[in-house]
């Protein structure tokens, strides 16, 4: 028994030995070729070893939230650290969509954001073609106004909004939400930075033609600068579907909830026992795969938007 | 006369049609309550009866003694410098890898970025579960490794911790991208003439890239740091301030004094401590701006 044991490790330690030559020859051969070919397949092959590394750690959250969603909850109780479910199970999304009105709440987030992001883009167009392209007196005073709310915090503005919102008998209600979000200083800000780069000679012709203010914003500035224009609506969109803590403050009645703000009152109900995870990553899953395929669609946008024209002065 | 007269008036008209639309909910609901919650930060108003007395600076010097507060203030620094750190430097890593085109850079960045487009408060839930002590993926996987489970969220060290964890996650794609438009900025032939120089990777980075982009890194420390201070989804799911206040940050501390407690007064007075610091931060950054080059 003993005898037969003994050449195994023997083996593994010559197979070692043998491997190890082989990498010193590939040392060796990589130090005669500097800064050559070898060298860079390496470097290469390491930052994709760590690329690969972090790239799967971000999108993990998302993996298990999905494979959470199909495993029965009695399956995450008896094996846990699996990874994909035994069988995959669509059953937890009918669950969820039975248990809270999730495709309602998704029309909510949906409506309040597209109306909130029109009337952005529209008012910090018009707001930002103002500042730069008209000219009259305290221009620049209202230009520091509008950045000075820059750096005011929700919280200042949220005791008086609330309160101005109760007096128009707005609170509770999606129109309360969208015309109490309606001023964005980032749309102004950013607008502001892309009609700058509008040439004169254009608009000056236009003038010269005639051309109202409104018609040359309308027909000759916009037209220039869509791709800026996608950025901002993506990312006012964005921004405002996922907004949670002023809706929350907001919204009372379950019917009239955003996704975010449902979704937490869904998670609060079932969550309290850990005992539902299933149809809690399903109800997650639900409020993230819009998003995510949004992202997956428009990801140029978002991506170039963002480094080209960002928040910089 | 009259003509030039009228002239000037539609062109105040004009400027006006195109400036109201943004001005009259900017002032609705930005300028006038910021004004309103000064005053109110002076009085000691509780939301429900309409009397209420002037108290002068009772709620700020209330504040020095509030041992709540102090938590609060302390907890604020700790969770933004916890977040900002991190973020800016896997920011800058991520960045660096990343600023040249090669085959699948653009899919590397769309995924690093991608949890940023996604609701905080589905995410916080999914890392919720993550957390658990009972059957959380992350005590499970200590186990195998033979240690202890950690009481990731009920312990107070730990659940910072871990809303900085979701934090960091979530922003660093953010931060990333405005790395990668400041390193494609640097113009190709500072490098060439290192090369030329014979400076090795590491000098290089520390005596031209770092210099050339410490601009932008300063704005994005500023930036998250602002971002990091007026978190509160995740801070709402994960922990909800707790245990015993240990996770509880300004802003938290103003959402349960004004919308708990409806104590109005001092959560006036908090969100103007808010806005203090980050107005600030914000001064501070256009400061800097103003004598740094942008690359």
């Amino acid at each position: 028994m003993t005898t037969q044991t003994i050449p195994l490790p023997r083996a593994m330690q010559q197979d070692e030995k043998s491997t190890l030559t082989v990498l010193l020859a590939l040392f060796k051969q990589r130090k005669t070729v500097t800064n050559g070919v070898s060298k860079s397949i390496f470097s290469k092959s390491l930052k994709h070893v760590f690329l690969i590394f972090s790239g799967l750690i971000m999108v993990f959250p998302f993996v298990w939230m999905l494979m959470g969603s199909m495993k029965s909850n009695d399956e995450i109780f008896s094996n846990p650290m699996n990874l994909f479910p035994e069988q995959f199970r669509w059953e937890s999304f009918i669950e969820a969509f039975n248990s809270a009105p999730f495709g309602l709440y998704i029309m909510n987030s949906f409506t309040v954001a597209l109306f909130t992001t029109l009337i952005v883009i529209v008012n910090s167009a018009m707001f930002a073609y103002a500042i730069t392209q008209l000219k009259f007196r305290s221009q620049t005073l209202l230009y520091f106004v509008v950045m000075a709310c820059y750096m005011l915090p929700g919280a200042v503005t949220y005791i008086p909004s609330y309160i101005t919102l109760a007096n128009l008998g707005l609170l509770d209600s999606h129109t309360g939400l969208v015309i109490s979000n309606a001023a964005s200083v980032f749309g102004v800000f950013y607008l502001r930075q892309v009609f700058l780069k509008v040439h004169p000679s254009l608009i000056e012709a236009a003038r010269i033609d005639g051309a109202g203010e409104v018609k040359i914003l309308w027909a000759i500035v916009l037209p220039q600068c869509k791709a800026a224009l996608a950025t901002l609506f993506l990312i006012t969109f964005i921004t405002n579907y996922n907004s949670y803590m002023w809706p929350s403050l907001l919204i009372t009645s379950q019917d009239l909830n955003l996704i975010a703000t449902g979704i937490r009152q869904f998670f609060i109900a079932e969550g309290n026992y850990g005992l539902n995870w299933s149809q809690i990553m399903a109800a997650s899953s639900i409020a993230v795969l819009p998003l995510l395929t949004l992202f997956i669609i428009f990801q140029k946008t978002i991506l170039s938007g963002i480094a080209d024209n960002g928040v910089k002065e | 006369m009259m003509k030039i007269n009228s002239h000037t008036l539609s062109e105040k008209l004009k400027v006006l049609l195109f400036i109201a639309p943004l001005l009259i909910p900017l002032l609705t609901f930005w300028i006038v309550p910021f004004g309103w919650s000064v005053y109110i930060s002076f009085t000691d108003w509780d939301y429900i009866s309409p009397e209420y007395s002037y108290v002068g600076f009772e709620n700020y010097q209330y504040m020095l003694e509030d041992s709540q507060f102090l938590q609060a203030l302390n907890n604020t620094f700790v969770f933004a410098l916890g977040v900002v750190i991190p973020t800016v430097m896997l920011g800058l890593a991520f960045a660096l890898l990343l600023h040249k085109n090669f085959r699948g850079s653009q899919l590397y960045r769309a995924v690093i970025f991608s949890p940023w487009i996604t609701p905080t408060v589905a995410v916080s839930i999914v890392w919720s579960w993550v957390f658990e002590t009972k059957s959380g993926l992350a005590n499970l996987l200590l186990g195998k490794i033979g240690f202890a489970p950690i009481p990731w969220l009920e312990s107070g060290d730990t659940a910072m911790i871990v809303v900085m964890i979701v934090t960091i996650w979530q922003g660093v794609g953010w931060t990333m991208l405005f790395f990668i438009s400041a390193l494609n900025k640097i113009p190709e032939s500072l490098y060439e003439a290192s090369l030329i120089d014979g400076c090795s990777p590491l000098t290089r980075f520390i005596k031209i890239t770092l210099p050339l982009i410490s601009p932008t890194t300063f704005f994005l420390v500023i930036v998250n740091m602002i971002t990091a201070i007026q978190a509160f989804d995740q801070f709402q799911i994960l922990t909800q301030g707790g245990p015993s206040g240990s996770t509880r940050t300004l802003l938290y501390l103003f959402y349960q004094q004004a919308f708990e407690l409806y104590d109005m007064g001092p959560a006036a007075a908090t969100s103007l401590i808010i806005l203090l610091i980050t107005g600030v931060l914000t001064l501070i950054n256009t400061e800097m701006g103003k004598r740094w080059i942008y690359y």
